[in-house]
């Protein structure tokens, strides 16, 4: 066994929470090393190619994936520097009230530990910190909050065309609140609108780690070792402190690297994994939920052809345009339970899982052809971020299979909700009926997508019901946290990346005044 | 807001893979692989044939856009490298096993039903084939001994190949009339070395 120096702070995970946790901490002094499973990226491996894009997904250790709508981690899961946060669409997103309090106020699911109006201060610091674009006042929907620093992305002809579908129907609409710059801000330039987000925006206009965190981090005592998966996190005998972690490098050769504080952000599936991994039953399982409450939104997604060009490769690839009017009151939906949100008019490019060339499976041959010249300049689309409600039996546990050296894989089942499908067939039909209202020629929708996971290491106010604290501070142990979307106990309709940076903030205080009494 | 498409300047660039040829590695796109008759690494001559009458037939295009010699790249390339859309959709690395079992399926059931090589059909004879497998296994699809994957999830899968070589280039966009408006343009990164 080999042994690295001592550190503070060891981040498993360089992503949205690693690198946010890891700016704090060494800004306020701390020594911290991060350490990334994936290779590492600069800007300059952000390639404008929808077939590069698949190089920043997740391409460490196998996950098996088990039930009725898997969770599909090889397209929701990154990996290298900045995690799958490198190249997300900045769809940003408060959750609302209600969503803190489902157990409370409907009697059913999970209640979170702490309330929106903990949250909000944190959520207002970190826009302003990051920068989001948006019109806080035409959010009609929204939770209290400061308004937004930057003004809103503009509605290119996509937007402005669907807009007519809601308008008629009565329906509410609001710029798409975004983490990306609008116009130049805190040194990082505005965006040009071309779509290539999903490629990794290069340019900084798009607040990724690489961006945002990762270059403050590294203005201070913080060091990423890339290629460095963690395998084990260690703890003291009576398993009561952590005391750093063992990871691999290439070659398998093994490293211990020894810690006063332990943070585990390697994102929902492989947190979990590690803490399984790490002691017979689990690390911090006292509860023995760790693995449980795996969630994935569901993506409702509506197409259309219409008669007008609608530029459909213009703008930002998160959307334009919001509607929430399906999100509170969540026991009020015509059919199922929960909250979704529609992001309306993304950048599409003719090629990909989410491109115009996908979106219609069935057509062929001579067809096709003519279907990609129509669609390239008529094509219109969006996506229903749609709630999946938690349940006990959708978890991470350890498979009987291993990786080659030795440690057991991910094994990971999910099967949505009976009230989660509801709202998602609800939510389609809804989307078909405000398509044809904008007076698409053809409308068609397409499969479940899971997009974006949460839970698995949940938060919550017990040992008994949880696994963690509100602060990510896992319930056995004083100094091993959890950062991400794995300690959302339940999943809202919106896009969690906000929030993990509002929670992440919160913990990285917590940790820097209680640091003498955790250490 | 209305922009100009023709506020854009297309550059030439495409996509450009290291082709292994003899002892070194040569920049070509898969349209000029395939032109040059580039040898495989990965596939057979002849499921390399296959790949290009049901990838052409299905996105009209797709061979002299070098299909096959791209998806022969991509398999021999390491998982991490790996730009297939195979990587989002749940098939465990490596590959090569879902390509030969589908494409030796299409073969056997080709010949069960037609008495012919899938070569030798005629456009409506692989159309209407086409529109069966997009649906469910034809007959003849997944005999005992040569299980495949499911026939409408091959479809799915060379078609999103398909797609992938035949409308992500610059010139690609610029046939669709569409600005590429690249930030980095994919020529100068795309290679991958052939392990
Ligand atoms: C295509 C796409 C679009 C998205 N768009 C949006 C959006 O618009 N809005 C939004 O809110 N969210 C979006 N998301 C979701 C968002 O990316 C995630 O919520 C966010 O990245 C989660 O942050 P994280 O730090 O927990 O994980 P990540 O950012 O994924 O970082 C986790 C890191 O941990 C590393 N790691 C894993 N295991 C280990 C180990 N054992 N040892 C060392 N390192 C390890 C991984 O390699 C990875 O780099 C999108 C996601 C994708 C894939
Ligand atoms: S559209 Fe804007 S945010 Fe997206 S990649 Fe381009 S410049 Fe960056």
């Amino acid at each position: 066994m080999n042994y690295a120096e001592k550190t503070d702070v060891v981040i498993v995970g360089s992503g949205a929470a690693g690198s946010l946790m890891a700016a704090k901490l060494a800004e306020s002094g701390k020594k911290v090393i991060i350490l990334e499973a994936g290779p590492e990226r600069t800007l300059k491996d952000l390639t404008s190619s929808q077939i590069h894009a698949r190089r920043l997904k997740w391409s460490g250790d196998l996950v098996m994936e088990n039930g009725a709508q898997p969770i599909g981690n090889g397209f929701n899961s990154g990996y290298g520097t900045g995690g799958a946060a490198l190249h997300h669409y900045a769809v940003w997103p408060r959750l609302h009230a209600e969503d803190f309090k489902i157990r409370s106020l409907h009697g059913r699911h999970l209640d979170w530990p702490i309330s929106y109006d903990d949250l909000r201060p944190y959520y207002d610091r970190i826009q302003q910190e990051v920068g989001i674009s948006g019109d806080s006042q035409a959010e009609v929907w929204r939770p209290d909050g400061a308004d937004y620093p930057l003004p809103p992305v503009p509605a290119f002809q996509q937007s402005e065309i669907i807009a007519e579908g809601f308008k008629k129907l009565g329906k509410s609409l609001s710029p798409l609140p975004l983490a990306l710059n609008s116009r130049e801000y805190m040194d990082r330039p505005g965006c040009l609108w071309d779509g290539w987000c999903d490629a990794g925006c290069p340019t900084k206009a798009l607040a990724n780690p690489l961006a945002v965190y990762l270059p403050k981090a590294k203005k201070h005592d913080c060091q990423i070792i890339h290629d460095a998966t963690v395998t084990r996190v260690l703890t003291e005998q009576n398993g009561k402190k952590t005391i750093g972690v063992t990871y691999r490098i290439k070659d398998g050769i093994e490293i211990t690297l020894m810690a006063k504080m332990v943070i585990l952000a390697a994102f929902a599936i492989q947190t979990p994994r590690l803490l399984l991994a790490s002691a017979e039953g689990g690390l911090a399982n006292r509860s023995g939920l760790l693995g449980s409450y795996i969630m994935s939104h569901a993506a409702a997604l509506v197409y259309g052809l219409f008669e007008e060009e609608t530029e459909p490769y213009m703008g930002p690839t998160g959307g334009q345009m919001l509607n929430q009017d399906s999100y509170d009151h969540k026991d009020k939906r015509p059919q199922g339970f929960g909250s979704y949100q529609w992001m309306i008019a993304q950048a599409v490019k003719p090629n990909d899982l989410l491109g115009f060339g996908g979106s219609n499976p069935g057509i062929f041959g001579a067809k096709l052809t003519e279907f990609m010249q129509r669609a390239a300049q008529h094509f219109g689309g969006m996506t229903a971020c749609v709630e999946d409600l938690p349940q006990r039996e959708n978890r991470v546990s350890l498979s009987s299979e291993k990786d080659k050296f030795g440690l057991p894989l991910a094994s990971v089942t999910h099967t949505s909700h009976k009230d989660s499908l509801a709202l998602w067939q609800g939510a389609k039909q809804e989307g078909m009926e405000i398509f044809k209202a904008a007076k698409a020629e053809q409308v068609w929708t397409g499969p479940l997508g899971p997009m974006h996971l949460m839970g698995g290491t949940i938060m919550g106010q017990d040992a008994e019901t949880s696994v963690t604290n509100s602060y990510g501070q896992c319930h056995d142990i004083d100094n091993l946290f959890i950062a991400g979307p794995g300690l959302f106990p339940t999943s809202g309709g919106v896009n969690p990346t906000f929030t993990v940076h509002a929670l992440t903030l919160r913990s990285s205080e917590y940790i820097l005044k209680n640091w003498s009494s955790l250490t | 807001m209305k922009i100009n498409r023709r506020n854009f300047t297309l550059t030439g660039g495409a996509l450009t893979l290291g082709f292994l040829l003899g002892d070194g590695v040569i920049s070509l796109t898969p349209a000029e692989a395939k032109a040059q008759n580039l040898p495989f690494h990965r596939l057979t001559k002849n499921q390399a044939s296959l790949i290009d009458i049901l990838g052409d037939a299905i996105v009209p295009g797709a061979k002299a856009a070098g299909l096959s010699h791209y998806i022969d790249h991509q398999l021999s390339v390491r998982h991490q490298d790996n730009l297939l859309i195979l990587r989002y959709l749940r098939v465990n690395p490596p590959f090569d096993g879902f390509y030969s079992a589908s494409l030796q399926a299409f073969e056997e059931a080709i010949q069960q039903r037609y008495h012919k090589e899938p070569s030798d059909l005629t456009e409506v004879e692989i159309s209407d084939f086409i529109t069966i497998m997009m649906q469910k296994n034809p007959e003849f699809w997944s005999l005992p001994g040569h299980e495949a994957p499911p026939a409408p999830f091959f479809y799915f899968v060379l078609r999103s190949d398909a797609i992938d070589v035949t409308y992500s280039t610059m010139e690609a966009f610029d046939s669709l009339d569409i600005p590429y408006m690249a930030h980095l343009e994919p020529a100068h990164t795309w290679e991958v070395s052939p392990k």
